[in-house]
């Protein structure tokens, strides 16, 4: 058997959806939402714009991003058909692929609190058949072929740019162009609705659904400047709170996994998931927090150290996420965020002055960078954002080092809960959205 | 495991073949049957969701019985029959036999769905509708041009160098047809969509026209204003083969493009490059779709729309010609449709075929001598899908005793005093015909009817025998049993040299079926020729021989009303089947009111308000979605839903005949949005 990949012909396609029903038919017994999805083009017909529709599951990425991060290596690729799965009984529900994977394949089964997507059919190809949604697309749109190398990737909508070279081969329209149209709205009727009809319906991180996130990368962030400041003069460390705090955090971190007596295979994957180091990681700091506090006080370096390498794990897995910024550097970073509560505790005036300095500088870079894009920029944020959380602790930093470090953690705090807001992780549907808009432009200036 | 050959009944024009794998008697999966050469890749998504309906918890499995408070209560066969008997033996002595009302829609296609008449009128007669909701004054302008409602087969049309899709979303409602045009667009064919909605059928096309509803009509007497001007005619096939010609072109003489795009609110050029279109490129095949004659001036209109086929002499050739209906199939009865649901010259003064379908609510209430006391509702949905969904509950409230057959609650059964379930199309061997190819098709019982669902033969069984009818009386019934049924059916196709046999094996082309339509040029018109001129059309349905436009009752903005309100179907349901199933639900939550951006800016709305669609005849709320292709003065509802998504469309429909054929003109519908 030969590595394969699914072709398809937005030529072909009516956006039927039999795709959809046929792998449900498949897969009914295992499958909770559906995990082929057909996505519709300009559905709302905007008269510059063709209107066309791609139906999309997992390509079985040659380089699959969710086996990448996969922290609990549950994901796998078949080296003869180049399928890569997912095993519901080795996944431990965290759902990162799901933030990993630019095609969304991955889905989240609240039942079953593991992932699920398209398996490719095994069983059928085994049998010479074609997956369901192939054999049962009555407009010979979908396909599967012998993997090609010079399949076209770059530039063609719905497929995010990406490293994971997925094994899909979209035809190109044939006519690029809409049909020809007797009339179009005024300019004034189409950019009163434009906004509304180009808005991304669900984002796919939002603060509301991961605000334990906020909570578990803000406390570490203090237990690891805590420790540090410690070790350099600041307030001594007190293990009773230090070993509730990090109980809390890894609580919340556990509870967020669909399935958190799976929770220990998050370490399976260190050799490539920033995912399983961050776990390593706090894990790690936690423990030689705590032995440093009660026994063995020679930890502390060597504790701190292993903070702050976790503070850089947790900035690092959310590069899967983090796109919209102008250097990929986010002014809550949690490092950025540790190492200025550092410089506040242990006064280190220089630490503090410079990171203070440099976070309100990407603040505001980033603020103007969101203002160019059209993004909600909630300059009632930046006050308390800048004052709170910037200015004030610089200033109360030499006489009053506590209080300085709890507005700088609330200035933080705030800064994070939008970084949250931030989070964007591309999907076919986004891309989409961004191709339109392009599209739109440019029939605007032509 | 066991993989059946089957056929999806359902009123569409795929009528697929369908494979159907069961395994320990439960059905498992359906699969394409290439047997049939139109739908060889497999069913629509609907075709695959009868895995969720045919076991679906919401399915009715034993009759219920209205209680007291308005809710269903669980009752056995005997005492359903019982009721049913007792009830229909009072109306019968009281009030004479036609104070039973037999309605029947086009929820499932099968020959033994005659059953139920020829119960009836064993029984002594009814009363019953003439007319049909879907395709009449299409039909009758096709008889009266053509003689006879003929197509070729549906993969013809890919050898159509110009399509022309007149009012047709076959994207939604014929997909497998879009395969064939596809194949013809990837030969370098141009294809032309005519329809107010910018549908996804009209983004495979080059020009999309976007007429005003209800002026398909003017828009072809101004394009045989355009062909005929510029000589761009088929001379020695209109001397040959065509009526009244000179009359017809002195018709169109006044319809000067000026006046057609004015009438018809399209831009001047585009007709003229659709004029140009039709005068340049062939072979052209033009395909109507069913809504546009939804008005009630849409015969003319379709007689005007058929007369551009003779004037370019596409008729007789392949890839060219008229694609509306192929009734190929309709093989077992005397006469074709429409001519079969038309009331009888001469009543039989046994079944009174005297309440038009259009009009079922009104027509129903004006029944006297007698009255109607009993209705009895099969395959059909009429308080959700028939005009003027207020007067239809009124009347079948007015109703002694209503008997509703199906599969599940809908809007009707809740009307019913007593429900019997019905069986689905894996549990009962039927064959079928189609009206887009040319096929028969035998839907096979591949597992037995689950709880205590029966076949409606044997209801009729039984309820004849309640009635004191005898096995002779009952011989119109096949015998009891699976055995009974094939050796009813295989009489009926033995005629025809059709085997069960052979129909086990796949799909069989109807004797008759042509590759290409009026291949010999023979028209069964009086004349014998194509009639642009039709002195039928005066006689029987007092309209202008010629099909000169007028616009609809409702054909503009009358003040208070000022938008068009069309209700189409959705690729996701058949009307009112599957739309509730949970799998059609995660793809289509329900229903929402389409709307242009001028109209949407001009009533302050925007996507997903919910507004209130009204006139007055009544009002529904809909969730407002904003399509920035859909032509301003139109709105669009898909029809369907009921009461559980907050009404039908029919709510807003006029209970309105169609100038030809007693069709129901469900477009003629002009209405106001408001914010809710």
């Amino acid at each position: 058997m030969r590595a394969s990949q699914f072709t398809f012909d937005p030529n072909r396609c009516t956006g039927c959806e039999a795709c959809v029903v046929a792998c449900w038919m498949e897969h009914r017994e295992r499958q909770s939402r559906p995990w082929r999805a057909v996505h519709t083009f300009n559905a709302f017909g905007h008269p510059d714009l063709p209107v066309f529709h791609l139906s999309l599951a997992c390509h079985h990425c040659e380089s699959p991003a969710c086996l990448e991060h996969c922290p609990a290596e549950a994901y796998t690729k078949d080296a003869a058909t180049g399928a890569v799965t997912v095993h519901a009984d080795r996944c431990m529900g965290c759902r990162y692929c799901t933030w990993a994977c630019p095609h969304d394949a991955p889905k989240f089964d609240p039942g079953q609190g593991a992932i699920e997507k398209c398996t490719l059919c095994p069983e059928r190809l085994a049998q010479g058949l074609e997956p369901a949604c192939v054999a049962r697309c009555p407009m010979e749109a979908l396909g599967l072929a012998p993997l090609a190398a010079d399949r076209p990737r770059a530039g063609v909508a719905g497929l995010p740019e990406s490293a994971t070279a997925p094994a899909i081969h979209i035809a190109p329209l044939r006519r690029p162009a809409p049909p020809a149209l007797g009339q179009r709205p005024p300019a004034s009727a189409l950019g009163a609705f434009l906004p509304a009809l180009l808005a991304v319906p669900h984002p796919k991180i939002t603060l509301r659904g991961e605000w334990t996130l906020l909570l578990f990368t803000t406390v570490l962030g203090v237990l690891a400047a805590w420790l540090g400041a410690a070790q350099l003069g600041g307030p001594p460390l007190r293990p009773w709170a230090f070993l509730a705090s990090g109980a809390l955090v890894m609580g919340l971190s556990t509870a967020h996994l669909g399935r958190p007596a799976r929770a220990w295979r998050a370490l399976r994957h260190l050799r490539r998931s920033w995912l399983s180091r961050e776990v390593a990681a706090v894990s790690a700091f936690l423990g030689l927090g705590a032995l440093s506090g009660f026994a063995v006080p020679a930890l502390g370096p060597a504790a701190a150290l292993t903070g702050f390498l976790a503070l850089f794990a947790v900035d690092r897995l959310y590069r899967v996420a983090f796109r919209t910024g102008p250097w990929n550097l986010h002014s809550a970073h949690t490092v950025f965020n540790g190492l200025y509560l550092l410089g506040l505790l242990a006064g280190i005036s220089p630490l503090a002055w410079g990171l203070g300095l440099a976070k309100a500088g990407l603040y505001l870079h980033r603020k103007r960078h969101a203002a160019a894009l059209s993004r909600p920029v909630r300059p009632w944020l930046a006050l308390p954002r800048l004052g709170l959380g910037i200015l004030a602790p610089l200033l109360l930093a030499a006489s009053h080092p506590m209080a300085a470090a709890v507005c700088a953690v609330l200035g933080d705090l705030l800064d994070r809960g939008e970084f949250y807001g931030e989070l964007e992780v591309p999907t076919p549907q986004l891309d989409l959205v961004a191709a339109m808009r392009r599209g739109i432009h440019e029939a605007g200036t032509s | 495991m066991a993989v059946h050959t089957t056929a999806c009944p359902r009123n569409c024009y795929s009528t697929c073949a369908l494979r159907v794998t069961v395994e320990h008697g439960r059905i498992t999966a359906i699969d394409p049957h290439e047997g049939n050469r139109a739908t060889s890749e497999g069913p629509c998504l609907k075709g695959l969701s009868y895995l969720e309906r045919v076991y679906s918890p919401e399915r009715i499995l034993h009759p219920l019985r209205r209680t007291a408070t308005g809710g269903f209560e669980r009752v056995s066969w005997d005492a359903a029959l019982d009721l049913i008997a007792e009830r229909l033996l009072t109306a019968r002595r009281e009030h004479g036999p036609q104070s039973v009302f037999y309605y029947t829609g086009s929820g499932t296609k099968g020959l033994l769905n005659g059953c139920g008449m020829a119960f009836w009128r064993r029984f002594g007669g009814c009363t019953t509708t003439y007319g049909d909701l879907c395709w009449p004054a299409g039909l009758e302008a096709t008889r009266l041009t053509f003689g006879d409602n003929r197509q070729s087969a549906p993969w013809d049309i890919a050898e159509a160098r110009l399509i022309v899709l007149w009012g047709k979303n076959a994207s939604e409602t014929n997909l497998h047809q879009m395969r064939f045009v596809h194949q013809a667009l990837e030969q370098g064919a141009t294809l032309v969509v005519i329809d107010p909605r910018r549908t996804p059928t009209a983004d495979r096309a080059h020009l999309l026209l976007q007429p005003r509803p209800g002026t398909d009509g003017a828009l072809a007497l101004g394009l045989a204003h355009l062909l005929i001007e510029a000589g761009q005619v088929d001379h020695a096939f209109i001397r040959d083969h065509v009526l009244g010609f000179e009359a017809y072109a002195a018709l169109v003489k006044a319809w000067t493009p000026a006046r057609t795009a004015e009438t018809c609110g399209v831009p001047e050029g585009q007709i003229r490059e659709l004029a140009e279109l039709m005068g340049k490129v062939a072979p052209m095949s033009l395909c109507a779709g069913f809504g546009m004659q939804r008005y009630t001036n849409a015969g003319q209109a379709m007689r005007a729309i058929q007369a551009l086929l003779p004037l370019t002499g596409n008729l007789g050739k392949p890839g060219a010609g008229w694609v509306y209906a192929n009734l190929a199939t309709q093989i077992f009865g005397p006469v074709k449709d429409p001519l079969d649901f038309y009331p009888p010259e001469r009543p039989d003064g046994v079944v009174r075929v005297s309440v038009s379908t259009a009009r079922l609510g009104a027509d129903m209430a004006a029944q006297q001598e007698p009255p109607l006391k009993v209705g009895w509702v099969e395959r059909g949905n009429p308080a959700c899908q028939n005009p003027e969904t207020p007067a239809v509950l009124r009347a079948l409230r007015a109703l002694d005793f209503l008997v509703v057959v199906d599969e599940r609650l809908t809007d009707t059964a809740r009307e019913a005093h007593l429900i019997l379930p019905s069986k689905s199309l894996f549990e009962q061997t039927d064959v079928i015909g189609a009206y887009w190819h040319a096929y028969l098709q035998l839907r096979q019982k591949v597992v037995e009817p689950p709880g205590e669902v029966w076949p409606e033969t044997e209801v009729y069984r039984a309820l004849g025998q309640r009635l004191g009818m005898t096995s002779d009386d009952l011989a119109f019934l096949p015998a009891p049993g699976d055995a009974g049924v094939e050796a009813w059916l295989a009489a009926r196709l033995a005629p025809h040299s059709i085997t069960l046999d052979q129909l086990r094996e796949g799909p069989v082309l109807a004797p008759g079926a042509e590759p290409v339509a009026f291949a010999d040029l023979r028209f069964t018109t009086p004349s014998g020729k194509v009639e642009l001129f039709s002195e039928e059309a005066s006689a029987r349905w007092g309209v202008e021989s010629l099909p000169d436009h007028h616009p609809p009752v409702e054909g503009g903005p009358d003040g208070r009303y000022p938008l068009h309100l069309l209700t189409p179907n959705t690729k996701n349901g058949i009307h009112s089947q599957f739309l509730p199933l949970q799998v059609i639900r995660q793809l289509m939550p329900g229903p929402s009111l389409e709307m242009g951006p001028e109209d949407a800016l001009a009533r302050g709305l925007g996507d997903g308000d919910r507004v209130r669609v009204f006139n007055g005849r009544g009002a529904l709320v809909l969730p407002l979605r904003i399509h920035l292709g859909l032509r301003p003065g139109v709105v669009v509802a898909c029809n369907g839903f009921g009461a559980e998504d907050g009404g039908s469309v029919n709510l807003l429909s006029a209970g309105r005949e169609t100038d030809l054929g007693h069709g129901a003109a469900f477009h003629d519908n002009l209405v106001d949005v408001a914010r809710a």
